[in-house]
């Protein structure tokens, strides 16, 4: 077959160059298609969790929020909210600042200590997927997982057993729920990671291999179309033979 | 099965080709610029809020909890030193100010303060516009303003009025980086979301794109096609070895041209391609097809056809024969000794390169003297282009020359047999079963021979004149549209029904056949001649190579 003489050159070329960068486009095309295929707001995990804020008790002696700024007159916001703590529903301030976050109850004033209890008592009433099933409960203060910025820490994890393996991150200093994880969520981080190459941090888009694997990828698609050209257009065969 | 993934991995680039192209610039246009460079935050400045002890709220939250009974929190922080509440309740969320209670206002002014404390650049407010809603604010429809500052950049500040927050810094590189991300994500609606329909097609196509890519890939590695050190195939070292080894098909194993005979221990076991193209007999005296196995020191190769040589013919004469085929004469300066039968290689220049194309010599053997007949192939439709070789050969000019490789072949006469011999020709299949006939009657005593030839009209019965009236051959010429005929007076029908009816009278066994023609009529014939019982060895064909 004469075509065959004349693009065997081109396709000897967009074989080898497809075992580096077809091989790196197939990674693309996969991660590529699980996150397109999963839906941002699932893999976000919205699905997990419920809203918890209620309504402040009508009733509730609430200190002014000038004693609280008077008391941390570091404070740059100061946040009337309640909390459920051992079963009941108490209104605290939230001072924050550049001394810190506190959590405080807002009648006396008295600073709130988040205990582990109280910690996944708030995490149940977070969780949304039925009769929560915790399977563990952890104080991270180092070595964060890669699912949680090292910026959050301390921070305390709450494992749940459940198709998902759910993992809720809460502050220690106001109890408030600030990262959900799940194993959706874990396999879009882990294409994210191979979509971009970025193998350590998951966050460097400018690598210069993932460029070169760009432009590699590029000369592997124009011998691909050359070769897409020659077989389209001379595929066809004559009738008869003895021409 | 890789047919079917070739087939798959070439029309579905064939539609997926611009997406990827697009994927790959987007792409490279975000690797270059990066997170920071796409997010319009280059000289986003994140200001620090005024500590709540100096800017003095008047207003307590027990003032804001009458108001709002349904409140679920309620925030004090401080925009641009100015006490603010957020009151976020059971279904909306209100922003106040610190020091009236009234509900929060954003002047002009106050968002260019607003704006300004965001922002570090080099630049100066060029205007500020009171806007509802932006494209470039997703899903904001809100009342606001945007500050325009007049720097390198461009940039736009948006300030929602009912909040006095700052939305977002937009400039020039943001909105490129914009575009890069609808190619990206095919979200042409600027929405960069990529969950949709549009994208989900794509992805899947390019999903079977290139897992059928690594399919074929893995494919490859499994029969040796990537092994750098691989030994070429017995036919790509003849043919680079510019030996005379003639093939049509190209090294698959389906033309049984490229045959050679191998000499040494432990031969290769034949290929299934060669138990169907050569018969056992021939395979186990060394025969092989050379495209079928791969170069080895264990085995010495010799070329059948060894007298074949590189020719230059130089064209004679040109006269048409029949409305469709060309008889085409050339001469040699060089002699070359070939058999009536036998078939030359033609090296047919097309587009930079040599395509092959086989012709079998038309007359009795002359070394000088090259006879062919070429049927011109017109186009069938518009679209597809007529016969290569055909076309180049009769547009030949006459003393012009062309390269050919040759003579191939084992088509010729029997030897040493007395039988009747007995040709079925049809179409251009003429040429070989003319050189075999002109051969046979030109012997001192020729024996009996019979030639029926088939075509469709009585103007394509080509030679017609030559072989009316000859002693010692019966020409029995068949047409197969005689009513487009009218007046002819000869066999009618198709030829190999015509010798059927002949051969019922025959001692097949007396019989030695040659047969040429084009595929179907061959294939029509074998199975007749084989029906009718003439044994296998004495039957000849040529097939032109198909």
């Amino acid at each position: 077959m004469p075509q065959q003489q004349r693009t065997s050159r081109w396709r000897v070329w967009h074989r080898w160059l497809s075992v580096i960068f077809g091989v790196q486009m197939v990674i693309w095309s996969i991660s590529g298609a699980y996150m397109v295929f999963f839906d941002l707001d699932f893999i976000h995990g919205d699905h997990l969790v419920q809203d918890i804020t209620t309504v402040v008790p009508p009733d509730a002696d609430v200190q002014p929020v000038s004693a609280v700024i008077q008391n941390y007159p570091h404070s740059q916001t100061v946040t009337l909210d309640t909390r459920w703590i051992n079963q009941q529903l108490h209104s605290v301030y939230i001072a924050e600042g550049h001394h810190g976050t506190e959590l405080l109850d807002a009648t006396s004033l008295a600073p709130i200590e988040l205990s582990e209890e109280h910690i996944v008592e708030l995490a149940n009433r977070y969780y949304a997927k039925g009769e929560p099933k915790v399977s563990s409960v952890v104080y991270l203060t180092e070595n964060p997982p890669t699912e949680l910025n090292p910026k959050l820490l301390p921070i305390w994890q709450v494992n749940y057993d459940d198709f998902g393996n759910t993992s809720l991150y809460l502050s220690p200093e106001t109890g408030e729920m600030l990262v959900k994880r799940h194993t959706f969520w874990r396999g879009f981080d882990f294409f994210w990671m191979t979509h971009i190459m970025d193998y350590e941090d998951r966050t460097d888009i400018e690598s210069w291999w993932l460029q070169a694997f760009m432009i590699g990828t590029f000369i592997l698609m124009i011998t691909g179309v050359v070769l897409l050209v020659y077989t389209i257009s001379f595929r066809r065969k004559r009738p008869g033979g003895a021409e | 099965m890789m047919r079917f993934f070739q087939w798959l991995h070439r029309w579905v680039s064939l539609i997926i080709v611009i997406q990827v192209l697009l994927w790959l610039v987007s792409g490279f246009y975000f690797s270059l610029n990066g997170h920071h460079g796409m997010s319009g935050h280059q000289y986003l400045e994140h200001g620090d809020h005024a500590m709540l002890s100096e800017v003095a709220p008047t207003v307590d939250v027990a003032d804001i909890r009458q108001r709002y009974p349904d409140a679920k929190t309620i925030r004090l922080h401080s925009i641009a030193g100015i006490p603010q509440f957020i009151v976020t309740s059971v279904d909306d969320t209100h922003y106040l100010n610190g020091l009236t209670g009234a509900v929060w206002t954003t002047s002009p002014e106050l968002a260019t303060t607003i704006a300004m404390s965001t922002y570090n650049g080099p630049g100066d407010v060029q205007e500020v516009s009171a806007i509802q809603g932006s494209d470039e604010i997703l899903n904001w429809d809100d009342a606001g303003y945007q500050v325009n500052l007049e720097d390198d950049l461009n940039t736009r500040i948006y300030i929602d009025a009912a909040s006095g927050q700052m939305l977002n810094h937009r400039n020039t590189p943001w909105t490129l980086a914009d575009w890069a991300f609808r190619l990206h994500f095919m979200d042409y609606s600027g929405g960069r979301s990529f969950n949709h329909l549009l994208i989900w097609s794509a992805g899947l196509l390019a999903l079977w794109f290139s897992l059928s890519g690594l399919i074929l890939l893995i494919n490859n590695f499994a029969k040796g096609d990537m092994n750098p050190r691989r030994k070429p195939t017995m036919l790509e070292h003849l043919q680079r070895e510019q030996k005379p080894v003639a093939s049509s098909c190209g090294g698959g194993g389906t033309c049984g041209l490229c045959k050679v005979t191998l000499e040494g221990d432990d031969l290769p076991a034949p290929t299934p391609a060669e138990k169907i193209l050569l018969s056992e007999s021939e395979i186990e005296g060394g025969l092989r097809l050379s495209c079928q196995h791969r170069v080895d020191d264990k085995y010495s190769i010799k070329l059948p056809d060894h007298d074949a040589a590189t020719v230059t013919l130089e064209l004679a004469t040109r006269r048409l024969l029949s409305p469709s085929i060309v008889e085409l004469t050339f001469n040699s300066s060089e002699a070359v000794s070939y058999q009536a039968g036998q078939f030359m290689q033609f090296c047919i220049p097309h587009r930079e390169q040599v395509l092959t194309r086989h012709y079998s010599m038309a007359t009795s053997p002359d070394p000088h003297r090259f006879v062919f007949t070429v049927r011109q192939m017109p186009s069938p439709s518009e679209k597809i282009p007529p016969g290569i070789g055909s076309t180049y050969l009769c547009g030949m000019e006459k003393g012009a020359t062309i390269e050919a490789i040759g003579p191939f072949g084992d088509f010729i006469l029997s030897e040493n047999s007395q039988r009747t011999q007995l040709f079925i020709g049809g179409g251009a299949g003429i040429a070989p079963l003319r050189a075999l006939l002109q051969t046979e009657l030109s012997r001192s005593q020729p024996r009996s021979c019979v030639f029926f030839y088939g075509a469709r009209h009585v103007n394509e019965l080509c030679y017609r004149n030559e072989f009316t009236g000859v002693d010692q051959l019966e020409y029995i010429p068949v047409i197969s549209e005689p009513k487009e005929n009218q007046g002819w007076k000869g066999a009618t029908g198709f030829v190999h029904e015509e010798v059927e009816a002949w051969i019922r009278n025959q001692d097949v066994n007396q019989l030695d056949v040659y047969v040429c023609g084009p595929p179907p009529m061959l294939k029509a014939t074998m199975a007749m001649l084989a029906e009718a019982g003439v044994p296998r060895d004495q039957i000849r064909f040529d097939d032109f190579g198909i």
